[in-house]
C-alpha cells in the first residue's frame, strides 16, 4: 500500500496530540482531585452531585438551626430553673409564715421579702435572650411579656404564638413558649398568687391566716408543677435536639461519602493511568521520530 | 538513420526531463494541502512503416495527469463538512459546559447560601444582622442569575460574530471558485489539457468551502464546478458566484440570521437549510443549546422570583406591613439578566404571618387553635380587628365570624360550606377557613368559651413566614410542579454535559472519519517522498540513457564522415 509522506507526519502528530491531550486530561483530574472535570465528564453523576450538595447543605443549615433552637431553649430552660427555685423559696416562707409565735411585723418582714420575690419573678417573666428579644412574650419579642399594671396586678402583654425552628427536613420545633402559659397557666396565675400571699401577711392579726396559707401553699405548688411540667417539655426538645444532631452528623457523612463516589478521583488509578499514558506518549514519540526519519534521500 | 536514432534520443531526452521536472514539482509541493501528485503519461511514438515494418520514433509525452480520485474527494468533503459542524459546535457549547464546570461558581451555591440565608432569618426574625444577611444572600443571587445570563449573551454575540466571519469566507470562496472555473475553462480549453494545479486548487477550495457551510459540487460537462450550498441552493454556477449576507432577525434584533443578496434585497435562508461546517454548527449551537439553555435560566429565574414573591406577599414585615415583592419578577424578555432584589430594607422582610390565633383566657373546656395560615385570598379583605368565635355548647355552634364570608369546615377530606352570617356547627379536629385564614380547632370547648382570631399586631418575633419560605427550596415549584429550583437548575447542567459528553464522542467520531477518508485519498494522491526519490533515479537514468543514445548517434555519424577521409 502507498502511503503519502504527508499522512506519515499528520497522523503521527495527531496521535501524540491525542496523547498528549489524554494526559494532560489525567494530570488536571489529579491536580484537582476530581474525575469529574466538567459535567460533559459525567453528566448523570454532575448533576446528582448538584443535588446532594444542596442536601448536604441543608442538613448543615439544620444543624445550625438545631443550634439557635439550643441556645434559645437553654435560655428558656436557666430561666425557668430560676423560676423553680424562687418558687420553693416562696414555699419556704409560706410555711415560715404558718409559725404561730410569728407577731405582725415578723409577718410583715415576710410580705417584704416576698414582694422582693414578686419583683424577681416580674423580672425573670420578663427575660431576654442575647439578641434582646423578650422569651416569654409568644410572637411580640419587642413588647415586655408581663406588666404591673395596677401595684400587685400581673398582665400579659404578648399573645400565644410559639416560635418554630426547622430542626430537620421534617421537623419544627417549639423554641419558645408564651409566657400566659408558664406563669398564668395550669388554673393558677403565679403572680396573683405571690400577691395575695403578700396581702394576707400584710393584713394585721391571724383571722384566716391558716386558711389564706394553705391556698398559697397548695397554690404554689401548682405553678411550681406548672413550671416542671414546662422544663420537662423543653429538656425533652433539647434531649431530641441531641438525638437530631448525631443523625444529622451521620447524614452529612453519607452525603459526603456519597458525593466522593459521585466526583471524586481514584488517585491510585489514576496515577497508575498517568504512568501508563507517559510510557505511551514516549514510545510514540520516540518510533515517530525514527520512522519520519527514514528517506531514500539519505542514500542519495 | 543516424538522423533517427538522434531524434529517438532526443524525444527519450526531453521525456526524462519532463519526468524530471514532474518529479520536482511533485517533491516542492509534498506539504502543499490540496496537492495532488503529477505523472508523465508516456507513449511510444507513431513508428515509421518500412518494408520490413514499423520502426519506432521514440517517445512522446501524451500528458501530465494528476491523480485524483473524484469520488474519493468528495468523500472527504462530506466527512469535512460533518466534522467542522460538530467541531464548531462543541467548541461553543464546551464554554458553557467550562462555565458549569465548577461546582463553586454556578448557580447552586448561590441558591444555597440564599435559602441557608433565610433559614438563619428564620431561626431569629426580629435579628437585623440576620434580616441585613439573607438580603446580602439574595443580592449575590440575583448578581449570580445575572452573570451568567450575562456569559450566554456574551456567547450569543459570538455566535453572531461567527456567522459574520463565516458568511465573509463563504463569499470569498465563492468568488475564488468562481473566477477558478473560468480560469480552468480557458486554459483546458485552449490546449484541451488538463490543467492541474488550477484543479487542485479548486477542489481545495471547495474543500476549504466545506469546513465553513456543506456544498456539494455538480461537475458540469464543461469542467466547470457548481457549487450548492444547503438544500440546493447555488452558490456558484460556472462563473458567477452568489453572495450571502446577513441581517437582524426581524423577531429578536440581537440576532444575526443569514441571506441571500439578491438584486431586489436580502432574502433570509432559513436556518434548517444551512447544515455542516462551522457555519452550520453555530447555528445549530444556537438553536439547540444556546437558545434553551438561556431559556430554562429564564424561567427558572422568573419562577422562582414568582414563586418566592407569592409566599413573601402572605407574610408581614418587622413594620408590621404586609410583605411586598421579595425580587424583582424580570420580564419574559429581560429573563435572568432581569432578577433583581426588590427590597433594600432589611425590615421589609416578611417574616411573620399577618395573623395570630389565642385561646381566651378562662375558658373552661379543653379546645385549642392552631396557630392559623393564609392564603392569597386574606390579602385583599385583611383582618382590622380581633375576631372573638364563641362557642354555645346548647347548639354545638361557633358565632362571630366576619358576616360576610361563607365559612368551610374540612373534617376527614369532607368541605362543608356554611353561608355568609349563619353559624357554624363545632366539629372537633376539623379546619375552619374563611376569608383566607384557615385554622384547626381541636378538643373540647366549654359554653361559651371563645377563640381569638386576630392581626398579628407586634408579631416581631414570629417566623412562620420565613419557615414556609425556607420550604420553598425543598417544594416542587418548578417545571410545572415537577421540580425544584435546585432540580430545574441541575437538569440545565445535566442537559449541557449530555450534549457535550454526545458531541465529544460523534466529534471524535466524525474526525476519525475524516483522518479515514483524507488517508484514503492521501494514500491515492499524496506525494510520497521515497517513490519521488526513485522516480529522480529512473528518470535521472533514463536521461543518461538518453544522452549516451545520442551520443552514439553522434559516433556513427562521425563514422560516416570519416568515410570520405
Amino acid at each position: 500500500m502507498r502511503i503519502s509522506t504527508q499522512t506519515l507526519f499528520e497522523t503521527g502528530a495527531a496521535r501524540i496530540g491525542e496523547l498528549q491531550s489524554g494526559l494532560v486530561k489525567t494530570q488536571q483530574q489529579i491536580g484537582t482531585g476530581r474525575r469529574i472535570l466538567t459535567p460533559a465528564d459525567d453528566p448523570v453523576a454532575a448533576a446528582r452531585a448538584l443535588e446532594v450538595t444542596q442536601s448536604q447543605s441543608l442538613n448543615i443549615q439544620y444543624g445550625v438551626n438545631r443550634q439557635h433552637a439550643k441556645s434559645s431553649l437553654g435560655a428558656v430552660e436557666g430561666t425557668l430553673s430560676s423560676v423553680t427555685a424562687l418558687l420553693q423559696d416562696v414555699k419556704t416562707s409560706v410555711i415560715a409564715a404558718g409559725n404561730g409565735s410569728f407577731s405582725d411585723t415578723e409577718r410583715g418582714f415576710l410580705a417584704t421579702e416576698l414582694r422582693g420575690r414578686f419583683e424577681q419573678l416580674l423580672g425573670l417573666a420578663n427575660s431576654r435572650d442575647a439578641m434582646g428579644n423578650y422569651l416569654f412574650s409568644g410572637f411580640q419579642t419587642a413588647t415586655p411579656a408581663f406588666a404591673e399594671t395596677v401595684p400587685g396586678v400581673v398582665q400579659y402583654q404578648g399573645d400565644q404564638g410559639q416560635r418554630l425552628v426547622q430542626a430537620d427536613a421534617t421537623r419544627q420545633m417549639a423554641v419558645s413558649n408564651p409566657g400566659q402559659a408558664v406563669f398564668q397557666g395550669g388554673g393558677v396565675d403565679v403572680f396573683e398568687t405571690l400577691n395575695d400571699l403578700i396581702t394576707l401577711l400584710n393584713t394585721p392579726g391571724t383571722a384566716g391566716l391558716a386558711a389564706g396559707l394553705a391556698t398559697a401553699n397548695s397554690d404554689t405548688d401548682l405553678a411550681l408543677d406548672n413550671v416542671l411540667t414546662v422544663r420537662a417539655s423543653v429538656g425533652s426538645r433539647l434531649q431530641e435536639l441531641d438525638a437530631l444532631d448525631n443523625a444529622g452528623e451521620d447524614r452529612n457523612l453519607q452525603y459526603s461519602q456519597i458525593l466522593s463516589e459521585l466526583q471524586d478521583l481514584d488517585y491510585a488509578k489514576a496515577l497508575t493511568q498517568l504512568s501508563q499514558q507517559q510510557l505511551i506518549l514516549e514510545a510514540a514519540q520516540q518510533s515517530f521520530v525514527k520512522t519520519s526519519g527514514l528517506s531514500l534521500f539519505n542514500f542519495i | 538513420m543516424a538522423t533517427n536514432i538522434l531524434s529517438i534520443g532526443q524525444s527519450a531526452l526531453a521525456a526524462a526531463q519532463v519526468g524530471l521536472s514532474t518529479t520536482g514539482h511533485n517533491i516542492a509541493n509534498a506539504a502543499t494541502p490540496g496537492f495532488s501528485r503529477q505523472v508523465v503519461v508516456q507513449g511510444a511514438a507513431q513508428p515509421q512503416s518500412y518494408g520490413f515494418g514499423f520502426m519506432g520514433q521514440g517517445t512522446e509525452v501524451s500528458t501530465i495527469k494528476r491523480v485524483y480520485s473524484e469520488f474519493l474527494g468528495s468523500q472527504v468533503r462530506t466527512a469535512q463538512t460533518t466534522q467542522s459542524g460538530l467541531d464548531s459546535y462543541y467548541a461553543q457549547i464546551k464554554q458553557i459546559d467550562n462555565m458549569l464546570a465548577d461546582p463553586a461558581s454556578g448557580l447552586s451555591p448561590a441558591l444555597q447560601t440564599f435559602f441557608s440565608g433565610i433559614q438563619e432569618l428564620s431561626s431569629n426574625p426580629s435579628s437585623i444582622p440576620a434580616r441585613q444577611a439573607a438580603l446580602s444572600s439574595a443580592e449575590s443571587l440575583a448578581s449570580r442569575f445575572q452573570s451568567m445570563a450575562g456569559r450566554l449573551d456574551e456567547m450569543a454575540q459570538g455566535v453572531n460574530s461567527q456567522i459574520t466571519a463565516s458568511v465573509d469566507v463563504i463569499n470569498s470562496y465563492a468568488q475564488q471558485i468562481a473566477q477558478l472555473n473560468d480560469a480552468i475553462g480557458r486554459a483546458q480549453g485552449a490546449t484541451g489539457q488538463p490543467a492541474n494545479d488550477l484543479l487542485d486548487q479548486r477542489d481545495q477550495l471547495v474543500l476549504d468551502l466545506n469546513k465553513e457551510i456543506k456544498a456539494t459540487v455538480v461537475k458540469q460537462g464543461d469542467g466547470d464546478y457548481n457549487v450548492f450550498i444547503g438544500n440546493g441552493q447555488p452558490l456558484v454556477v460556472g462563473v458567477t458566484a452568489s453572495r450571502l449576507t446577513t441581517m437582524a432577525s426581524p423577531t429578536d434584533p440581537e440576532k444575526i440570521r443569514v441571506a441571500y443578496q439578491t438584486t431586489g434585497g436580502s432574502v433570509m435562508v432559513g436556518e434548517s437549510s444551512l447544515g455542516g461546517g462551522k457555519l452550520g454548527g453555530v447555528l445549530e449551537f444556537r438553536s439547540r443549546t444556546l437558545e434553551p439553555a438561556q431559556a430554562d435560566l429564564d424561567n427558572l429565574a422568573i419562577g422562582l422570583a414568582t414563586t418566592f414573591n407569592a409566599q413573601h406577599r402572605l407574610g408581614q414585615d418587622l413594620n408590621g406591613t404586609p410583605g411586598g415583592d421579595f425580587f424583582v419578577v424580570p420580564s419574559a424578555q429581560a429573563g435572568a439578566s432581569g432578577f433583581a432584589v426588590a427590597i433594600t430594607d432589611p425590615k421589609l422582610i416578611a417574616a411573620a404571618a399577618p395573623i395570630r390565633t389565642a385561646i381566651t383566657t378562662g375558658n373552661t373546656g379543653s379546645a385549642t387553635i392552631s396557630a392559623g395560615a393564609i392564603d392569597a385570598g386574606y390579602l385583599a379583605a385583611p383582618l382590622g380587628a380581633p375576631l372573638t368565635l364563641t362557642y354555645s355548647a346548647g347548639t354545638n355552634e361557633l358565632s362571630g365570624f366576619p358576616a360576610t364570608e361563607a365559612v368551610t369546615v374540612t373534617s376527614g377530606g369532607i368541605a362543608t360550606v356554611f353561608a355568609a352570617g349563619t353559624p357554624v356547627t363545632y366539629t372537633a379536629g376539623a379546619s375552619v377557613s374563611f376569608g383566607g385564614i384557615s385554622f384547626t380547632l381541636s378538643g373540647t370547648p366549654g359554653d361559651g368559651d371563645s377563640f381569638a382570631v386576630g392581626p398579628n399586631t407586634g408579631g416581631v418575633g414570629d417566623n412562620r413566614n420565613a419557615l414556609l419560605l425556607g420550604a420553598l427550596q425543598t417544594a416542587n415549584t418548578m417545571n410545572g410542579g415537577s421540580s425544584t429550583y435546585q432540580g430545574a437548575y441541575s437538569q440545565i447542567v445535566s442537559q449541557i454535559g449530555n450534549k457535550t459528553r454526545e458531541l465529544e464522542v460523534t466529534g471524535s467520531a466524525a474526525g476519525k472519519l475524516l483522518s479515514e477518508a483524507t488517508l484514503t485519498l492521501q494514500n491515492e494522491s499524496g506525494v510520497n517522498l521515497d517513490e519521488e526519490a526513485t522516480n529522480l533515479l529512473r528518470y535521472q537514468q533514463a536521461y543518461q540513457a538518453a544522452g549516451k543514445v545520442m551520443q552514439i548517434a553522434s559516433e556513427m555519424f562521425d563514422v560516416l564522415l570519416s568515410l570520405g577521409r
